[in-house]
């Protein structure tokens, strides 16, 4: 039953953002202009392929974030049974271990720079 | 069996019209208030105070040209702008705009989608966020696009991580993530006057969660991405009439629906405004109205708050945006986590 | 029942579509299409915070990952350098009979493959306190695999700079 209203509501999502782009497509004027298909750099010819070298920082971003979302979401049931447990100490020192562990990671990347951005 | 598929459409029109009804006067809010702010006029022609502004727009997105550059990769340059809008609509699914009420015999829950995750679901639609901003930077096959598609991604993922550290701190406070247990611990007042919200029990959390919403939606002083003086327009820059009006309305949607979770989360959700519980006890029928008015009007003053940033804030340089996150929130959020976490340990034990 | 006969099957064409496609683009949003119908199954099944956490990681996470090496490698095609052989193409057909004979014979004899968790109270609430007390340990175990994937991460990030500004 949820699923459907979840499903209901996707379709409809979907169906509201292809209408509107088939409005704009059947009412929009069409026109067979040249200079209009070009990559757009500020008004000069491109220059060079849209290939290029980045920087490895973003896929350390990417991976970094992965690790430390994996950790937080294992927090979040943690969050959830704390307050009806039955043991509040065992689960308070679980926490602070497992801090411990993430702060040692997190500690590690800092002092490496290894996602300091230089300017 | 015919009451359920009512209900289903019932909600669904309503979670539905009401942010995307709101969307021309947000629209409209964010140009006069721009203008304010700037010592301007916006624009008053079109209308009386110019409030017939926002549909002039649309008539215009509608019949504008529709440009196919060439080098673009055709299905993913259609795709994208309509990835964006889903994603952005899909949070509003789990928000409920009253408590739970009996009509005819059936207690009715009046967000579109309850399941037991309750919050975590609109959590789990952000993340998938930086997908149309990924697809349309990619497909458009252009310099530009790419960097500002990576950069605008590395920079939501990046504030992600606060945000999340916030959740768990407020989920652990509550005791729950189910959306109507939250706003119920917010209601009523301490010491007689203040409100119970979140805001007063946890100000770190709210504003790591404010400044995260900001860097999630790409707004000033996040918006290194889309900056007009930075890189041209960022991810869609190749993208005109339609498609670019679906990316206004899915960064404004995504907005909505942003604001919506931290009211929810530090401000009390649905719960009535101070002086609002004088009407509600006069008339008992009317809760649901009030508290659906309620977070109207929360939400309306939050976005009120992003067009006040916006125009009051210059941009963030890129690498200080990324440090600000790595460096600088997350640590705070970690600490703050386990600050209230022996704070609450301590105070039972 | 429909539903989930849906799910199976969009599941299947997505992960179809990520091992047979060409464009690597494409297989990698396949692949995130893939991740979230199964998140979508595991609502079905009712385990509904590992359908959140499904959603979250694997596809706000993982499949980002993926995404971004595409797209930063800017590889367009996958090189088609197979040979073809058929040795490799018995042997890989014996291989899979053999794993749908095991899977058929499981499923049909309800053989038990894992050690269940016995619970009094279903809910998600005993689940996870039962988590963090009893198997708190898995918990523990996890939280130091993730600490030795950061470290090999930034290592191997910073392997490749050192080795640049030696040059």
């Amino acid at each position: 039953m949820e699923f459907a209203s979840f499903a209901v509501f996707f379709i409809i999502a979907c169906t509201l953002s292809a209408v509107l782009l088939g409005i704009s497509s059947l009412l929009g004027q069409k026109r067979k202009a040249i200079r209009e298909m070009d990559i757009y750099e500020s008004g000069v010819n491109p220059v060079g392929s849209a290939t290029r070298q980045y920087d490895i920082k973003f896929f350390l971003t990417a991976i970094l974030f992965l690790l430390f979302d994996v950790e937080i979401v294992f927090l979040l049931p943690w969050a959830m049974a704390y307050n009806g447990a039955p043991d509040q100490t065992f689960m308070m020192w679980g926490f602070v271990f497992f801090m411990a562990i993430l702060l040692v990671g997190y500690i590690f990347v800092i002092n490496s720079k290894a996602l300091k951005w230089e300017e | 069996m015919l009451e359920a598929i009512i209900e289903i459409l019932l909600k669904t029109a309503v979670i539905l019209a009401l942010p995307l009804g709101a969307l021309p006067i947000i629209i409209h809010v964010e140009r006069r208030g721009a203008a304010f702010i700037q010592k301007r006029l916006g624009p008053n022609r079109v209308g009386p105070l110019g409030l017939l502004q926002p549909l002039a727009d649309v008539a215009k997105f509608m019949f504008k040209e529709e440009v196919h550059p060439s080098h673009v990769r055709p299905f993913f340059y259609t795709a994208a702008p309509v990835v964006a809008l889903v994603v952005a609509i899909l949070p509003l699914a789990c928000i409920p705009i009253f408590a739970p009420i009996e009509i005819f015999g059936r207690s009715v829950y009046p967000e579109v989608f309850k399941s037991d995750m309750g919050i975590f679901f609109a959590f789990a639609a952000s993340a998938l966020g930086s997908y149309g901003i990924l697809l349309a930077g990619w497909a458009s096959n252009n310099k530009y696009s790419m960097l500002g598609a990576i950069r605008a991604c590395a920079q939501m993922v990046s504030y992600e991580l606060s945000l999340s550290t916030s959740l768990v701190a407020m989920i652990f406070l509550y005791g729950s993530n189910d959306i109507h247990v939250m706003v119920a611990e917010q209601t009523g007042y301490w010491f007689g006057f203040l409100p119970k919200w979140g805001f007063f029990l946890q100000p770190v959390a709210a504003m790591l969660f404010l400044i995260g919403i900001f860097a999630e939606s790409n707004r000033l002083p996040f918006d290194l991405a889309e900056g007009e003086s930075e890189i041209v327009a960022g991810y869609h820059i190749e993208y005109s009439s339609m498609k670019f009006a679906l990316f206004f309305m899915a960064e404004y949607i995504h907005m909505i629906a942003l604001s919506a979770l931290f009211i929810i989360m530090f401000f009390g959700g649905y719960s009535l405004l101070p002086g609002m519980e004088l009407i509600a006890d006069r008339i008992p029928a009317s809760l649901a109205i009030l508290q659906a008015l309620s977070l109207i009007i929360k939400v309306a003053s939050m976005i009120w708050f992003f067009v006040w940033v916006r125009w009051s804030f210059p941009r963030f340089r890129y690498d200080q945006l990324m440090n600000l996150g790595w460096e600088r929130l997350l640590p705070i959020g970690i600490a703050n986590l386990i600050v209230t976490v022996l704070f609450v340990y301590f105070r039972n034990h | 029942m429909a539903a989930d006969i849906l799910l199976t099957f969009i599941t299947v064409v997505f992960a179809l579509m990520v091992v047979f496609s060409k464009r690597t683009v494409v297989a990698a949003f396949s692949l995130l299409m893939t991740l979230l119908s199964i998140a979508m199954i595991y609502f079905q099944l009712g385990t509904v915070f590992l359908s959140a956490v499904q959603v979250l990681i694997n596809a706000g996470a993982i499949a980002i990952l993926f995404v971004f090496v595409m797209m930063l490698i800017n590889l367009e095609n996958f090189t088609n350098n197979r040979e073809k052989n058929k040795t490799k193409l018995i042997i890989a057909t014996f291989t899979v009979l053999v794993i749908l004979g095991v899977l058929a014979l499981v499923i049909n004899n309800n053989i038990e493959t894992l050690s269940l968790v016995n619970l009094a109270d279903n809910s998600m609430k005993a689940l996870f306190e039962k988590l963090f007390t009893t198997y708190y340990l898995p918990f523990e175990m996890a939280t130091v695999l993730l600490l030795a994937a950061i470290v090999a991460c930034v290592v191997i990030a910073s392997h490749g700079k050192k080795a640049e500004e030696k040059q």
